[in-house]
């Protein structure tokens, strides 16, 4: 069994900083199927591959080997995805993800919280969009049930 | 009207604590002496048996609710609302918690919703023996209510929103 501190220990970026907590929270509500705060032997061995799947990713994208992301390299990640974002939105959202007092860039634990929780609200966003518009209506209700999602 | 202010717990009025006792408390949570409790000491001050643990977006809502200077911390004076404000919420959860067991169930959760009449969250986290625990997410709401109140110009309760726009809501990128 693994628990959230265990995994929090095991898990780090090439700049030796330990994941942060909530991609360590994010991926253990992902894959803990018994719902007891712990990780069992087989959702561990999912969590590892999803781990290792976003590490190629990753590795991909970071062109100059710098062993993070900026902006411009998420904008290629993302648009590879098969999103359209626009760059001044990308440029914002790495900025708001990036560790405190350091370059405007992602490390793996924030690259995979970020992309993770892109997918969730897109993925919620096109439940209400129908038509396909790009455009939706909604409620307060609607808006943070979808943003609940988010956190769990 | 579809939401209401909800910076403050509804229907519960704590009366302030001696500021003596408050100052003790502070000093205590303001372990590098810095003069302002960051998310970190403030969550491990929640961490440490005063109160369940609470999970990282939750201490930052609460520290973003009251730090009036956007220092990343809440000096003294501010962290008197802190107080207030969990001990408030405390209590009210106390009030739903009808069987004390520390945690609100399905049922009780049914009534504190129905009781509050307005929309409450539920959020996971984990308590000292890594066991996953429900708790009202009550102090999330303020940050979601003042984006959406961003884009709902006419105060109906709906927006009309692209998808950059809506993701940048519920990234708090805007």
């Amino acid at each position: 069994m693994v628990f959230a501190k265990e995994l929090k220990q095991a898990l780090m970026n090439s700049n030796n900083s330990s994941f942060n907590d909530e991609t360590c929270m994010m991926m253990l509500n992902m894959f803990d199927k018994t719902k007891t705060g712990r990780v069992d032997v087989f959702g561990f061995s999912a969590l590892w591959t999803f781990l290792q799947q976003w590490r190629a990713v990753f590795q991909q994208f970071d062109r100059d080997r710098s062993g993070s992301i900026n902006s411009n390299e998420m904008h290629q990640a993302l648009s590879q995805m098969g999103y359209n974002l626009s760059p001044q939105f990308i440029q914002e959202l790495v900025n708001r993800y990036s560790a405190r007092g350091v370059n405007r860039v992602l490390q793996l634990d924030r690259f995979i919280q970020v992309c993770t929780q892109l997918q969730s609200m897109t993925q919620a966003f096109r439940e209400k969009d129908t038509a396909m518009t790009g455009n939706v209506r909604m409620s307060y209700e609607d808006f943070l049930s979808g943003a609940i999602t988010r956190l769990m | 009207m579809a939401y209401h202010n909800q910076y403050r717990p509804p229907h519960y009025n704590s009366a302030p604590p001696d500021q003596g006792f408050l100052w003790n408390i502070f000093q205590r949570v303001d372990k590098d002496r810095s003069g302002a409790i960051s998310d970190t000491e403030l969550q491990q001050a929640l961490s440490n048996g005063t109160w369940t643990p609470f999970n990282p977006v939750t201490v930052r809502s609460i520290i973003s609710m009251f730090d009036r200077e956007n220092k990343g911390g809440v000096n003294f004076n501010e962290f008197a609302g802190v107080w207030k404000y969990i001990s408030d919420w405390q209590n009210i959860f106390r009030t739903y918690d009808k069987d004390n067991s520390g945690f609100i169930d399905k049922n009780e959760l049914k009534q504190a919703l129905t009781g509050f009449g307005e929309f409450v969250i539920i959020v996971i986290f984990y308590d000292s023996q890594n066991h996953r625990q429900c708790c009202l997410f009550l102090f999330f709401n303020p940050l979601l209510t003042d984006v959406f109140r961003r884009y709902d110009t006419d105060q109906d309760g709906w927006i009309q929103v692209s998808y950059e726009q809506y993701l940048s809501m519920v990234f708090n990128v805007v």
